[in-house]
């Protein structure tokens, strides 16, 4: 496609999703929609062609390969693995069939199963563990470095105060209302100002990141027009 | 006829809660005992055990990965028959979502290594709704503080602001900058990680009770 077309496109498309601040005046208000729906459909098929080529291709032509092996069990546990794998999708597709849901949900917490331990394991070795490491370790020139110390009380502080933030246990108290104790109070209220501020950070972050790209688009529509 | 029905269920539902807990722990163990010949000491044939550990988490992820592949493909054939289905009602922005599938995998099919569709259409209309995030953020932090202006509405205000300011090449705000990196540093720091462990705490917790059979999607 030539520079002029590309440039052209882009240049209409833009100003159609930006025609969703104008609201919804008639005609120029469904051109938003419109272009929403072009992109729906684009990555539709971009997803598709992606999965087809980056996944499925390559595991029809490494089971007719009896040189590959995806496991250590050979290359016919392979042939063996792909079929399963199409009898799952099979199974799948019968959910509707009610005499068979006994079959269909087990097919199907294989997959959530597999998916959870993967997921398990990964917050378990890859987040949860190194972040309590990092939390709980003093600096190593905390005898000489007062301010580092300092701030490695305060990251333990509020990473504790902020976890107990969304701890939501109560007790009866003599009278029969129910609340939480002072010092679960002041330690949920120690937690939310580091949470708040993380929050406004990440706010201002994501605000930087979309206004630099709305000049850009900007910048882009005026030069186009110029 | 009810009771028989109800035992059938139970049936299924102590199946698949048996399936879930069987696959769940196997893979689970393989995937934290597997390739890691250091776990069983200087044991002559450790490495050969640790391969042989990793074998089951190995095979089941490759099953999952051609499924959720193939499961992929099925989903999007799924929304082209719904569409297609709006399409006979008269929907016109159905027409312009198959019209827009259709173009794309025909300008793939016939011009292959070809990205100029990518760039023409693709990128510019994700590059607009990004830009239009901008005002939405904007209009929705207003909003936020035009109801809730407390101090914690102000703290949240002053952080954001703190961080825009520092991020402007002006060199009279230096000692801003200073602020921006200590909070970075030390309260954002804190508080993001409180997130990411209650974020964890919340994967191991559903992880967990997937493994259990507990969890309603694998009970059904």
């Amino acid at each position: 496609m030539a520079e002029n077309t590309i440039a052209l496109a882009s240049f209409i498309l833009t100003l159609m999703v930006f025609s969703y601040l104008l609201g919804d005046v008639p005609l120029i208000g469904n051109l938003y929609r419109i272009a929403v729906y072009i992109f729906v459909g684009m990555t539709a098929a971009f997803t598709l062609i992606v999965s087809y080529e980056g996944l499925i291709l390559p595991y029809l032509q490494d089971i007719q390969d009896q040189s590959t092996s995806w496991t250590a069990l050979g290359w016919r546990a392979d042939i063996y693995i792909f079929f399963t794998a199409l009898l799952f999708v099979l199974l799948l597709l019968l959910k509707p069939v009610k005499s068979l849901t006994w079959l269909t949900n087990s097919v199907f917490a294989v997959v959530i199963v597999v998916g959870a331990s993967v997921g398990l394991v990964g917050a378990l070795t890859g987040t949860l563990f190194p972040l309590l490491y990092a939390t709980a370790a003093l600096p190593e020139d905390f005898m000489t470095n007062f301010s580092a110390l300092v701030d490695t009380l305060l990251i333990f502080v509020g990473t504790m105060t902020g976890l107990y933030y969304f701890h939501y246990q109560a007790r009866a108290g003599p009278d029969g209302s129910e609340g939480q104790s002072r010092v679960g109070r002041g330690f949920r209220h120690i937690g939310k100002v580091f949470l708040v501020t993380a929050l406004g950070a990440i706010y201002a972050s994501t605000l930087l990141t979309s206004l630099t790209i709305l000049t850009e688009r900007i910048g882009f529509l005026f030069q186009f027009g110029a | 006829m009810s009771n028989r029905t109800g035992r059938g269920q139970g049936f299924g539902i102590a199946l698949s809660a048996f399936v879930a807990f069987a696959v769940g722990a196997v893979t689970a163990l393989s995937l934290l005992l597997g390739d890691n010949p250091a776990l069983f000491g200087d044991q002559p044939g450790s490495a050969q055990l640790a391969g042989l550990l990793a074998l089951p988490a190995d095979v089941l992820l490759r099953l999952v990965t051609i499924v959720v592949a193939l499961s992929i493909v099925i989903g999007i054939a799924n929304l082209l028959t719904t569409h297609v289905g709006r399409l006979s009602r008269g929907k016109f922005y159905s027409a312009v979502l198959l019209a827009s599938f259709g173009f794309t995998v025909y300008w793939y099919v016939t011009r292959r290594g070809d990205t100029s569709l990518l760039e023409a259409v693709q990128v510019p209309i994700e590059s607009a709704l990004a830009a239009l995030l901008c005002l939405s953020l904007l209009h929705g932090g207003s909003r936020v503080l035009g109801k809730r202006a407390d101090i914690w509405g102000l703290l949240f205000v002053a952080v954001a602001v703190i961080v825009l300011l520092a991020s402007t090449p002006i060199a009279e705000l230096a000692p801003v900058q200073a602020w921006r990196d200590w909070l970075m540093r030390v309260p954002v720091g804190a508080g993001a990680r409180a997130m990411l462990i209650g974020i964890a705490l919340g994967t191991v917790v559903t992880g967990v009770r997937a493994l259990l059979g507990q969890d309603r999607s694998v009970r059904g």
